[in-house]
């Protein structure tokens, strides 16, 4: 009997063994990942007073305080259209760049190294430089404009970029695609790299000209790389927080904040309603990622 | 290559694990530390300076050091908080059950509701120091939890230079003068009226124009009127003003300080309402001498507003089990509001003591002299339980929008939120 107790007890801690190795990753995950989304479910659910004070469970209301705020519909409809917008012209721009990128010129390593910098620095300190370079009397941007006679007037409401919310939100998108171009072109370039260049040869015997070839054949092998970055820059695209806020605050009003922003705007007024936000905001990152994950899948399959 | 995955693995969750231990670590009942005699109190208070060079942590180290040379076995931690940032890190700190022993800044009913802070009769030796006016603000169902700690009354700041070169003679005290006043500075090259309704302080800066019009946030029982018939003329007349361009141009992005404050002291803008610190921001630039500018009544529709706006801020004791703590918090809560201390805060920042007594040593003060007659006869911010806790908020976020949008929606939307949850 004794023997194979022995060797039970060691095949129970031989299968417990890799709990130490991958122990820290659940851990992790637990405390970092599935506690916060918890909680978030939790405030959403209770009426928590301004101080922080818990007054118990408030069923719906914070939720039906949500979608009664009048500004709900338009801020929405503002994300969906700073994320597609966003996302489509950070690719496009990329897609180019990558292109260019793997072609063989002089200087190409310093031309990358250069294309890192708007990635490397704080997305925050990005942010406040441009909002400093619309100042409506002094800022650089402006001060050129006027130069060049598009501004017709320093300090005049039309040089007020950022205080007109119609203006102020496509300054903002150019912004958001400016510091996302760089790990977009660094993934389709990895990307480039990884299709041998006997297909492209094979494609020039066939008599496939330059346009073709990048259609059926960089575009269709490039589909994982584009993926990865696509996915990634809707998550963190949707989630963007700095450069709205340091740009404009969402306002003026709320006229310029997308449902990341409006979460933390309302924050000051009602911290349930604003779990409820962000219980929309993980909603809504959960749909657009399962979407986008079987539409990949799905092609991926075809291909393979 | 794995290794150092798994490396990186473990360091994370060492990081995490530290972090979340540095959230736990801060025990609801603040710092004890009465046990050896000692006691160490945390004061938390909003920084009223302009930067590193003036910061009102400067000013609380300096008591705190001194009280802790006369009582060597207390010692004040002093924290302070830029006001843009006031309201979100000390409601952050407060729902992470991270309470301060002393709080200098906003007063929140809820702090008294929900059983925070001390009755101010606990929390210093004498509880009728501060100025009568403002009593009924720090008070819930009778008892009142903080005394102001500075205060300010609101006039009509105007630059005298620049209503020379306009040709005006005198300030005006109607609406119209106003604005034929401030089409005139317009064509002299200034912003003829600074209207600063950015997040900062639009509460004020509308409040004074409501007021010039019989409007105000609440009729005398305390009812909430934003989007009175009143109101809404108001803001009808201040969108025209902004429509001929004799504002900024986008007053909702327009803040009192960064914005309105430094123009006036740079010497771009014609006219604003402001308080006293202005003064300091105008000595600060250098730009202005005291003879340049002057103030006067708030105009009104029809002639120059009779009562204008006092605004207090408070200071506050958090309750405490500990008896030598809250001993040590009286004392030193005597200690800050002597009128050593008050008038110096005053001087510092242009802005006029909480008590009594520091005030009417001011009664003559060339500079603060004529803010101090108006402060007893002021008018103040509601008092409801939901003002600054959810209407406030919004009224920052929402109101600017008023004058460049429809004045009677946004007011109205405003009115639904302030009345939704009674």
């Amino acid at each position: 009997m004794q023997p194979t107790f022995r060797t039970g007890a060691s095949r129970h801690v031989r299968r417990l063994a890799p709990l130490a190795w991958i122990g820290p990753a659940i851990g992790l995950i637990v405390f970092v990942v599935l506690l916060p989304v918890v909680l978030m479910f939790r405030t959403a659910f209770r009426n928590i007073d301004t101080v922080g004070f818990d007054h118990g469970w408030a069923g719906w209301l914070n939720f039906r305080a949500l979608f009664k705020e009048p500004d709900l519909g338009a801020i929405v409809m503002r994300t969906i259209v700073w994320v597609v917008v966003v996302v489509a012209v950070t690719v496009v721009v990329s897609l180019a760049l990558a292109q260019l990128f793997h072609q063989r010129f002089p200087l190409r390593r310093v031309a990358r190294w250069a294309l890192i910098a708007p990635w490397a620095a704080s997305v925050f300190m990005t942010s406040v430089v441009f909002r400093w370079m619309l100042n409506s009397r002094s800022g650089l941007i402006n001060v050129f404009l006027h130069d060049i006679g598009i501004v017709h007037t320093l300090g005049s409401s039309q040089a007020d970029w950022l205080g007109r919310p119609s203006v102020a939100f496509w300054w903002m998108v150019g912004v958001a695609v400016f510091v996302s171009v760089p790990f977009t072109t660094y993934a389709i370039l990895a990307g480039l790299q990884t299709i041998p260049g006997e297909v492209y040869e094979a494609a020039r015997v066939d008599g496939a000209d330059g346009w073709r070839s990048y259609l059926t054949i960089t575009l269709p092998l490039l589909r994982p790389a584009l993926t990865v970055a696509v996915l990634i820059n809707i998550m963190n695209v949707f989630n963007s927080f700095p450069i709205i806020w340091t740009m404009t605050g969402g306002g003026p009003g709320d006229k310029t904040a997308t449902t990341t922003i409006f979460m933390y705007q309302i924050k000051a007024s009602s911290i349930g309603e604003s779990a409820a936000m962000s219980v929309v905001n993980f909603g809504i990152v959960i749909v657009l990622v399962a979407f986008f994950v079987r539409a990949s899948r799905g092609t991926t399959q075809v291909d393979g | 290559m794995k290794r150092r995955v798994l490396l990186g693995t473990a360091a994370l969750g060492a990081a995490a694990a530290l972090v979340l231990s540095a959230c736990s670590s801060s025990s609801p009942g603040g710092s004890s530390g009465g046990g050896g005699g000692n006691v160490t109190l945390n004061l938390v208070g909003a920084d009223y300076g302009s930067g590193p060079s003036n910061t009102t942590t400067k000013y609380w180290q300096n008591i705190a050091d001194a009280f802790h040379k006369a009582n060597p076995n207390i010692t004040v931690n002093v924290t302070t908080i830029n006001w843009t940032d006031y309201d979100t890190k000390v409601k952050t700190q407060l729902q992470n059950h991270d309470y301060p022993d002393i709080l200098q800044g906003e007063f929140f009913p809820q702090y008294a509701t929900d059983g925070l802070i001390e009755p101010i009769a606990d929390a210093v030796s004498n509880p009728n120091e501060g100025i009568s006016v403002f009593k009924d603000q720090f008070s819930v169902k009778g008892t009142q939890y903080a005394l102001p700690f500075v205060t300010s009354a609101r006039a009509l700041f105007y630059n005298k230079l620049a209503f020379a070169k306009a040709g005006i003679s005198s300030p005006p005290s109607t609406w119209a003068e106003l604005e034929s006043d401030a089409k005139a500075l317009k064509a002299k090259g200034y912003i003829g009226y600074a209207l600063p309704l950015g997040p900062e302080e639009p509460q004020a800066e509308t409040y004074l124009w409501m007021l010039g019009n019989g409007g105000g946030w609440q009729d005398s029982s305390g009812k909430y009127t934003i989007n009175s018939p009143q109101n809404i003329q108001t803001f009808q007349f201040l969108k025209k003003l902004v429509g001929e361009g004799v504002t900024e141009p986008n007053p909702a992005t327009y803040n009192r300080t960064a914005n309105a404050g430094a123009d006036f002291a740079a010497g771009k803008v014609g006219m604003e309402f402001s308080g006293p610190f202005l003064t300091a921001t105008i000595a600060s630039a250098g730009k202005l001498t005291t003879s340049d500018y002057a103030t006067a009544p708030i105009p009104g529709k029809n002639g120059p507003v009779s009562k204008t706006l006092g605004v207090a801020d408070a200071i506050q004791v958090f309750k405490t089990s500990d008896a030598a703590k809250q001993k040590a918090i009286k004392k030193f809560m005597d200690f800050a509001l002597n009128n050593t201390n008050q008038l110096a805060f005053a001087k510092e920042y242009a802005l006029l003591p909480g008590t009594q007594s520091a005030l009417d040593t001011l009664k003559n003060d060339p500079v603060l002299g004529s803010f101090v007659q108006t402060l007893p006869n002021t008018v103040l911010f509601p008092q409801s339980d939901n003002w600054t806790a959810t209407v406030l908020p919004a009224i920052k976020q929402e109101i600017g929008t008023a004058v460049t949008g429809d004045p009677a929606k946004v007011l109205g939307e405003l009115q639904a939120k302030a009345t939704s949850g009674s």
